[in-house]
C-alpha cells in the first residue's frame, strides 16, 4: 500500500536555465584556467619574455628600447634597463641568473649584472639586427646569438669575442634553443623554413641535423628530454625526433594565424593523472593561447586574449605565466595556491620553527563563563551513538512566506527589492496562477511602481523573460497611466523603457535582415 | 472479468468494534480494510445498487462482527463481516439514502433495562411513487422500520424533504437530526421504541443553508456547519420541549431573556458561531470525550476546535476537500475521507497521517480547450491519471489499488482555488519506461501563459523522475499530442500551432557507461505541413513511419530523416486521433465534430479502406493482432435500444463488420486499451501465457477488464452479426456478454463459494461489483431464460 504522505509546501522557483551542451571541463583545463590573469599595461610591444631560472623567478620583458624586470610574486616592475640604442629584441638569463644578456636591433648584444643592472660586456659583431640571444643551459661561459644577417655566433662572454660562426641559414634567423642535456648542442630556426642543429665541437659550419618546417620558423625549443624539438611557424607547431634523425612526429595545426612563440611548462599539481607532466604552450597572432599535450598529441586547453600575442613564458615553479601582446600589454597570470598547500609549503620550509606547546590541562568551565552555556553543542557523534535527527526545516524566502500568507503585493515588492530577476519572474508567474498579478500592480504605491518600472526597463527585453514582461509592461502602462503622468521620475523610467524597447526592435529588424540573407543560402546548401 | 476503480468516499466509513478493521462503502460492495496494513481484507458483495450507509453493531464480544448496510437498491442487509456473509435481507423497495440505528448505541445497562427486543432503524428514503400534486414535490422521506421483525417500513413519516437527506444520530443514540435547507430538525428518540412510538421534535433556524450537523456525545449540544463556512453550536437544545415532557423541569432554561445568539422561538439555551472556514463546511464531528470538535471543508484543512475556549489546531495541506472523519472506538486512530478518493488513517492525538488508501483519482474539471485522457501502460497494467493537485497517479488495474504518485508541477494546490495550472497531457511509452507530460499555465488577462513539456524516466526505484524540462516547446501554441517511438528513445510532440517536433534522448552518452548522468532529450527535427494545425501523431508498430494528422489530411514521415513520405486523406472534419492497427499496414483515424468519422486507411495502397460515421471517444489497437477496438458514443435516440450510452466495437481491420460489441454506460470521457494479460490471471483462464485483455475505463473512472475474443464470444458474435436490427441487438447484447460468463464463472466460483442472487439485468451491470463472483450457472440459466422470454413478449407487442 502507499506510504503516508502529506503535501509538501513548495516554494516558488525560478525557471531552470538550460545547461551548456559543451562537455564539462577536464581537470587539466580546470588547472589552466585556475590562473588568474591580470594586465600589466603601458608598454609598446613585447617581443620577448624570459623567466629567471632561479627562485624567486623574476621575469624580464623586452619592450621598445628597454628591458624591464618584474617580480613574479607581485607582478610589479622592480627595475628597468634602458641603455639600448634600438628596440630590444631578445633577452636571456644565465643558468644561475646572475647575468642577463639582451640583444637589440642595432646588432649589439649586451650582458648585464642582474642584481646591479650594470653593463658588463658589449658583444658587437653582428652587422644587422640581432633577433636571438641565448645562454646555453649547462654552460656559464658562452653565449649564442643570431640575427638578420643569417649568421649564428658562439661567443666567449668574458673575452667579448665570437668563438665560432655558423653559416648555413639562407634567411633571417629568429629563434633557437640550447639542448638541456648537452652543453655543446643548440638549434636555430630561420625564415628559410629550416631548423638546424649545431654542435660547437664541429667547426666546419655544417649542421648535424636539419629539418624543414615548411614555413618561416618563428620559434624553436628543445623539449625537456633533449631528444625532441618543437618548432613553430606559420599556423602550425611541429614535433621532431632528433635522435631518429629529424623525423616529423606530429604537426599541430589548431591556431588560425601565425604561431609566434612557444614554451614548455609543467603542470604543478601533486595529484591527478596529469601531475608534473610537461606541456607545450603556444601563442599566436590570432590571440589564442593553447596548451598542447605532446604525449597524447592533443590540445588540452585553449583560451583567447583580445590582442595578437607575441611571446609566452612560464615560470619553472609553475606559479606564473606571462604572455606578451602586440598592443603593449602583458597578460600575467598567477595560479591561486590553496591555503592548505601553502601551509604545507611554509611548514616544510620553516623546519626551524618551534612548534607551539600544546596546552594539556583543560580549563574547567564555570557558569561565569559565556562558553559554559554552549558546552557540548559542537560535540561530534562517535561511531556507536544513536542519532536523533532533527526534522529538516525548509528555508523559505521572504516572498514565499508572504505568498503563504496571501500577502501578494508585499511579496511582489519584497522580491523586486531582492534584485534576482529569476525569482521575480517566479513570483510573477505564481501571482498569475493565482490571478492576482494585475490587482497587485494596480495597488502598488508610487515608489513601489518605480521599482517595478526599473525592473521592467532592465529585463523586459531579455529573451528569457520577455514573453511575460512585455505583456506586463503594456498592462502596467495602461493601468497606471495617470500616476505615471503625475510623477516626473516615473516619466523618466518610462522614457528609459521606451528606449530599450526601441533598441530591441532595431536588433530584431537587423536579425531579420540577417535571416533573410542566410535562408536562401541554407536552401541552396540543403539541396 | 476484473472490475474496479470504485469510489471509496461516497459515504462515511465505519470502524469495526476492535478497531482493527474498517468498512468502506465502495460502489455496490462494502470493502473491509485492515487498519494495520491498509490492505483489503474482504468485501461484502450482494447489493445491486450503490451502498449508502454502513452501521457497525457495537458489542463487547469481539466475536460478533455484525453490521447493517443500506443501499439504493432498496434493501437493508445484515452481515457478519468477519466471515463475510450476508445474514439477513430486508427489502424496503424504495431507494435508501441514509440509515441510523439508535438502539445499537444505547449503553448496555439501558439495553438490559429495556425489554423491547425490536431493533428500530430510521431511514431516509426517496419515494418517487407518491402522488404529489404540490408545486414543490417532496421525494425525500424520513421513515422508521423495524429490523428485527422484518416487517416493511412503517407508515409513519417523520418528515418529508425535497431530496433525501442524510440522517445524523447522536453518539448516545438519544437524538437524531437532519438538515433541511436553513433549518435543523432534531428528534428525540423515544426510550421504548416501537413502530408506533411518536418522537418529539424541535427545529432550529439559521439564515444560511446548512451543510452538516453533529451531536455532542454526552451533553445536549448540536453543531452545524453552513455553506459560508460558519459553524454554529447550540447548547442545551430542546431544554423546553424534551426535558419538560420528561418531567424534569429546569427553571433556568425556560427564561426567554437569557438565550444569547438563539433565534426567536428556537428551543436552545445559547448559540455561538465560529467562522474560520472560507467555504462550505463539509464535515463536523465531536471527539468521543466531547471536549473537541473536528471540522473540515473545501479547503482541505482539518480543524480541531476546543469546545470550551474555541481555540483551534489545524492539519493543513491534505490537498483535497474533506468529506468524512470517523474516530475509532478507542480514539487512537481515525479515518479521513477526502474528495479525491483517498482515505487517510490518522494517528490520533498528534494527527499524523500514517497510511493512505487511495482509489483511482476522479476527473478534474478542465477548461474547454484542453483534453484529459488517461494513459495506459499496457505491459504492466497501469493507468496514469492526472489528479487535481498537479500529480500523476499510477493505478494498477489488476490489483485495483494506487501504486504511487509523482508530482508533475511543484506548486501548492488549494482545492478552493480557480484552476489556473493543469496537467493537460500524459503519455507513456509502449514499454512503460518513459513518460511525457504537458502542463499548461493559463494566462491572466493575456499575460503569463506557459506550456511546458516534460520527459520522465524510470529511476532505480521504478518510479518516474524528470529527465528533461522544455519550456514552450512550440512557442506559445498548445501541444495537442505526444507519442513515443515503440523501440527507440524518440518522441514526437505536435501542436495546434502547425508544427511537430521530434525529440531524441542521447543514447550514445548512456551507452558509453561512465557518464550516465545528464541524458537529456533534444529536439532532433521540426516539421510542418502547410501550417495546418496538427492534432494527432502516431508511430507505426516498427517505428519506421510517423503519421501526423494535419487538420483533415494525414501526413506520413520518415522520423529518422524527417522526410515527408506521403500525404493521404482527407476527412470531412479535423482528425483528432490516429492509431496504427497493430502490425498490420492499416492506419485508423478518428475525427469528431459535426460530421464524425472513423476511417481505416491502407498504408500499402495509401487510400481509404473503409469508414464509419460514428462519434468515437477512444480507440485502441492490439499490439500484435490486426484487431482494434473503438468506444463509440451513441446518439441520444438510441438510448432505449442499447442499455447505456456507449458501445465498444471490436473490428478486424480488413473487415468493416464488427467482430463483436458490448454496450457500456458512462462512455463520455472513457478510455480503452488492450492490455497484456496478467500472468496470474492467464493461467487460470485459458492456460495460454500471453492473453490479450481489453480494458475499458468509463467517465467515472470505473473500469473493467475482459477478454475481447474468447472462443465462445467469437462464435456467438459471428452468428448474430447478419443484420443490425435493433430488436436483435438487445438479445445479442445478452448473448455477447453471456458468451463470456461461463469461462470466468466456473473457475471463480470454485475459488469463492459466495452465493448471491444474479443481478436482474446483467447487461446493465457490467460494472457492478457482483461480477467479481458471478452466480452459478443454475441460477443464471433461469435468469437468462426469463430475460429472453421477456424480450420476446416485447417483440411480439
Amino acid at each position: 500500500m502507499e506510504e503516508a504522505k502529506v503535501q509538501r509546501n513548495f516554494p516558488v522557483k525560478p525557471k531552470l536555465k538550460s545547461k551548456p551542451r559543451t562537455p564539462k571541463k577536464t581537470p587539466e583545463s580546470k588547472y589552466w584556467s585556475s590562473f588568474k590573469t591580470q594586465q600589466i599595461p603601458d608598454l609598446i610591444s613585447v617581443p620577448s619574455l624570459t623567466f629567471s631560472p632561479t627562485a624567486p623567478h623574476s621575469f624580464a620583458a623586452a619592450h621598445s628600447a628597454s628591458l624591464t624586470l618584474y617580480s613574479s610574486q607581485t607582478l610589479s616592475p622592480t627595475a628597468t634597463i634602458s641603455s639600448f640604442s634600438d628596440a630590444v629584441s631578445c633577452a636571456s638569463f644565465r643558468s644561475d641568473a646572475l647575468l642577463l644578456a639582451a640583444s637589440d636591433l642595432s646588432g649589439l648584444v649586451q650582458v648585464f649584472d642582474t642584481r646591479s643592472r650594470t653593463r658588463l660586456r658589449r658583444l658587437r659583431s653582428h652587422t644587422r639586427p640581432v633577433r636571438f640571444v641565448h645562454f646555453p643551459v649547462l654552460d656559464k661561459l658562452h653565449l649564442i646569438s643570431a640575427g638578420d644577417d643569417a649568421l649564428v655566433k658562439y661567443w666567449d662572454v668574458a673575452e667579448e669575442a665570437p668563438v665560432a660562426e655558423f653559416l648555413g641559414h639562407k634567411d633571417y634567423v629568429r629563434c633557437g634553443d640550447s639542448s638541456p642535456v648537452n652543453s655543446d648542442v643548440f638549434i636555430t630556426g630561420s625564415y628559410d623554413h629550416v631548423v638546424k642543429l649545431w654542435d660547437v665541437r664541429v667547426r666546419d659550419s655544417k649542421s648535424s641535423v636539419q629539418v624543414n618546417h615548411g614555413a618561416p620558423v618563428e620559434d624553436a625549443i628543445f623539449l625537456p628530454s633533449g631528444g625532441m624539438v618543437a618548432t613553430a611557424g606559420g599556423n602550425s607547431i611541429k614535433l621532431w625526433d632528433l635522435i631518429g634523425g629529424g623525423r616529423l612526429l606530429f604537426s599541430m595545426e589548431s591556431h588560425n594565424k601565425t604561431v609566434t612563440s612557444i614554451c614548455v611548462g609543467r603542470i604543478g599539481k601533486d595529484f591527478g593523472a596529469e601531475s608534473n607532466q610537461f606541456r607545450i604552450m603556444s601563442v599566436g597572432l590570432d590571440g589564442y593561447f593553447k596548451v598542447f599535450d605532446y604525449g597524447s598529441f592533443k590540445v588540452t586547453h585553449s583560451m583567447r586574449f583580445p590582442a595578437p600575442l607575441l611571446s609566452v613564458a612560464y615560470s619553472p615553479d609553475c606559479s606564473t605565466r606571462v604572455i606578451g601582446s602586440s598592443n603593449g600589454l602583458i597578460y600575467a597570470s598567477k595560479r591561486k595556491v590553496k591555503s592548505s598547500e601553502e601551509e604545507k609549503e611554509s611548514e616544510s620550509s620553516s623546519f626551524w620553527r618551534v612548534a607551539p606547546v600544546e596546552r594539556t590541562e583543560k580549563r574547567l568551565l564555570r557558569p561565569s563563563h559565556f562558553r559554559y552555556f554552549h558546552r557540548g553543542q559542537g560535540e561530534k557523534p562517535s561511531a556507536g551513538d544513536y542519532l536523533v535527527m532533527k526534522p529538516k526545516k525548509a528555508k523559505l524566502a521572504e516572498h514565499d512566506k508572504l505568498l503563504n500568507k496571501f500577502e501578494h503585493a508585499e511579496a511582489l515588492v519584497s522580491v523586486l527589492e531582492s534584485k534576482n530577476p529569476g525569482n521575480v519572474l517566479a513570483v510573477m508567474e505564481e501571482l498569475v496562477a493565482r490571478k492576482k498579478l494585475l490587482k497587485c500592480v494596480s495597488n502598488l504605491g508610487v515608489e513601489k511602481l518605480e521599482l517595478l518600472l526599473v525592473f521592467l526597463h532592465k529585463y523586459c527585453t531579455v529573451p528569457r523573460y520577455s514573453s511575460l514582461l512585455m505583456g506586463l509592461a503594456k498592462k502596467v502602462l495602461e493601468m497606471r497611466a495617470d500616476d505615471i503622468r503625475a510623477s516626473q521620475t516615473l516619466k523618466r523610467h518610462v522614457r528609459n523603457l521606451k528606449r530599450s524597447v526601441e533598441e530591441e526592435i532595431r536588433v530584431q529588424q537587423s536579425l531579420q535582415e540577417i535571416q533573410g540573407i542566410i535562408s536562401p543560402l541554407l536552401k541552396i546548401a540543403g539541396r | 472479468m476484473i472490475s474496479g476503480g470504485l469510489n471509496y468516499v461516497s459515504s462515511a466509513p465505519a470502524f469495526s468494534n476492535d478497531g482493527k478493521r474498517f468498512l468502506v462503502c465502495s460502489g455496490t460492495t462494502v470493502s473491509v480494510f485492515s487498519t494495520a496494513t491498509g490492505s483489503l481484507v474482504s468485501s461484502l458483495q450482494g447489493h445491486t445498487g450503490p451502498v449508502t450507509a454502513v452501521v457497525v453493531v457495537p458489542t463487547t464480544a469481539s466475536l460478533l462482527c455484525y453490521c447493517w448496510t443500506a443501499s439504493i437498491d432498496g434493501t437493508i442487509r445484515q452481515w457478519n463481516y468477519s466471515i463475510p456473509e450476508c445474514v439477513k435481507i430486508l427489502d424496503l423497495r424504495v431507494p435508501i439514502f441514509s440509515l441510523v440505528v439508535p438502539s445499537v448505541l444505547f449503553t448496555r445497562e439501558e439495553n438490559d433495562a429495556k425489554s423491547s427486543p425490536n431493533v428500530i432503524a430510521y431511514v431516509s428514503v426517496e419515494n418517487r411513487d407518491a402522488q404529489d400534486k404540490r408545486p414543490k414535490p417532496r421525494f425525500g422521506q424520513i421513515r422508521k422500520c423495524n429490523l428485527t421483525n422484518f416487517h416493511t417500513v412503517s407508515n409513519l413519516i417523520l418528515r418529508e424533504t425535497e431530496l433525501p437527506e442524510s440522517l445524523t444520530i447522536s453518539p448516545s443514540g438519544k437524538f437524531m437530526g437532519i438538515k433541511d435547507k436553513r433549518k435543523l430538525q432534531i428528534w428525540k428518540v423515544p426510550k421504548m421504541d416501537s413502530n408506533s412510538a411518536v418522537s418529539k421534535k424541535i427545529t432550529l433556524h439559521h439564515t444560511k443553508t446548512f451543510t452538516v450537523l453533529a451531536f455532542h456525545p454526552s451533553e445536549r449540544i448540536v453543531a452545524a456547519g453552513d455553506v459560508t463556512g460558519r459553524i454554529l453550536i447550540w447548547r442545551g437544545f430542546g431544554a423546553h420541549k424534551f426535558l419538560n415532557s420528561n418531567g424534569l423541569v429546569n427553571a433556568g432554561s425556560t427564561d426567554k431573556e437569557d438565550k444569547p445568539g438563539v433565534r426567536e422561538n428556537d428551543d436552545a439555551e445559547s448559540c455561538t458561531t465560529w467562522h474560520w472556514h472560507s467555504s462550505g463546511v463539509r464535515h463536523l464531528s465531536f471527539s468521543s470525550d466531547g471536549a473537541y470538535l473536528y471540522s473540515g471543508g473545501m479547503e482541505g484543512v482539518l480543524v480541531l476546535w476546543h469546545l470550551d475556549t474555541g481555540n483551534k489546531k489545524t492539519l493543513p495541506r491534505i490537498g483535497s476537500p474533506l468529506v468524512y472523519f470517523v474516530d475509532s472506538p478507542d480514539s487512537s486512530l481515525s479515518l479521513l475521507s477526502c474528495a479525491d478518493n483517498q482515505i487517510h488513517i490518522l494517528k490520533m492525538p498528534s494527527m499524523d497521517i500514517i497510511r493512505s488508501i487511495s482509489g483511482i483519482k476522479l476527473f478534474t474539471q478542465l477548461p474547454v480547450c484542453l483534453s484529459s485522457r488517461v494513459a495506459f501502460d499496457c505491459a504492466s497494467g497501469l493507468v496514469a491519471v492526472q489528479t487535481e493537485n498537479y500529480r500523476i497517479q499510477f493505478y494498477s488495474l489488476f490489483a485495483d489499488r494506487g501504486v504511487y504518485e509523482v508530482q508533475v508541477c511543484e506548486r501548492n494546490h488549494q482545492p478552493v482555488d480557480e484552476v489556473t495550472l493543469v496537467v493537460s497531457l500524459v503519455e507513456l511509452s509502449v514499454d512503460g519506461t518513459m513518460m511525457g507530460t504537458v502542463e499548461v499555465k493559463l494566462p491572466e488577462d493575456g499575460i503569463g501563459g506557459l506550456v511546458c513539456l516534460k520527459f520522465w524516466d524510470l529511476d532505480d526505484n521504478k518510479r518516474f523522475s524528470v529527465s528533461t524540462l522544455i519550456y514552450e516547446p512550440h512557442r506559445d501554441a498548445h501541444i495537442s499530442a505526444v507519442a513515443f517511438h515503440p523501440t527507440r528513445h524518440m518522441a514526437v510532440s505536435s501542436s495546434y500551432g502547425g508544427d511537430f517536433k521530434i525529440w531524441v534522448c542521447n543514447e550514445e552518452i548512456q551507452q558509453k557507461g561512465q557518464m550516465l548522468q545528464n541524458t537529456g532529450w533534444m529536439c532532433h527535427a521540426v516539421g510542418s505541413y502547410k501550417n495546418k494545425a496538427m492534432r494527432a501523431v502516431a508511430f507505426s508498430a516498427d517505428g519506421s513511419v510517423l503519421a501526423v494528422a494535419a487538420d483533415t489530411v494525414i501526413t506520413l514521415w520518415d522520423p529518422y530523416n524527417n522526410v515527408l513520405v506521403a500525404v493521404i486523406g482527407e476527412t470531412p472534419m479535423p482528425i483528432s486521433s490516429l492509431v496504427f492497427a497493430g502490425r498490420s499496414d492499416y492506419l485508423l483515424s478518428v475525427s469528431n465534430g459535426s460530421k464524425p468519422q472513423l476511417s481505416v486507411w491502407s498504408m500499402s495502397k495509401l487510400a481509404a479502406s473503409w469508414s464509419y460515421r460514428l462519434q468515437i471517444e477512444a480507440v485502441s489497437s492490439a499490439i500484435d493482432w490486426s484487431y482494434f477496438a473503438v468506444l463509440a458514443l451513441l446518439p441520444e435516440m438510441n438510448n432505449r435500444t442499447f442499455k447505456g450510452d456507449g458501445l465498444i466495437l471490436l473490428f478486424n481491420v480488413t473487415d468493416p463488420v464488427p467482430v463483436t460489441y458490448w454496450s457500456v454506460t458512462k462512455a463520455k470521457g472513457g478510455g480503452l486499451t488492450f492490455l497484456k494479460g496478467d500472468p496470474s490471471e492467464a493461467s487460470v483462464i485459458d492456460g495460454k501465457p500471453s492473453q490479450t485483455l481489453l480494458a475499458y475505463i468509463n467517465g467515472d473512472r470505473e473500469y473493467v477488464i475482459f477478454h475481447p475474443y474468447g472462443k465462445e464470444a467469437c462464435e456467438l458474435s459471428i452468428t448474430r452479426q447478419d443484420d443490425l436490427t435493433f430488436e436483435e441487438t438487445v438479445q445479442s447484447g445478452y448473448t455477447s456478454i453471456y458468451g463470456e460468463l461461463p469461462k470466468f464463472d466456473l473457475k471463480r466460483n470454485m475459488a469463492s463459494s459466495i452465493s448471491s442472487a444474479a443481478s436482474e439485468r446483467p447487461w446493465e451491470t457490467i460494472f457492478s461489483g457482483s461480477s467479481h463472483s458471478l452466480p452459478p450457472l443454475t441460477k443464471l440459466c433461469s435468469e437468462f431464460l426469463e430475460s429472453l422470454l421477456e424480450k420476446r413478449t416485447k417483440t411480439i407487442e
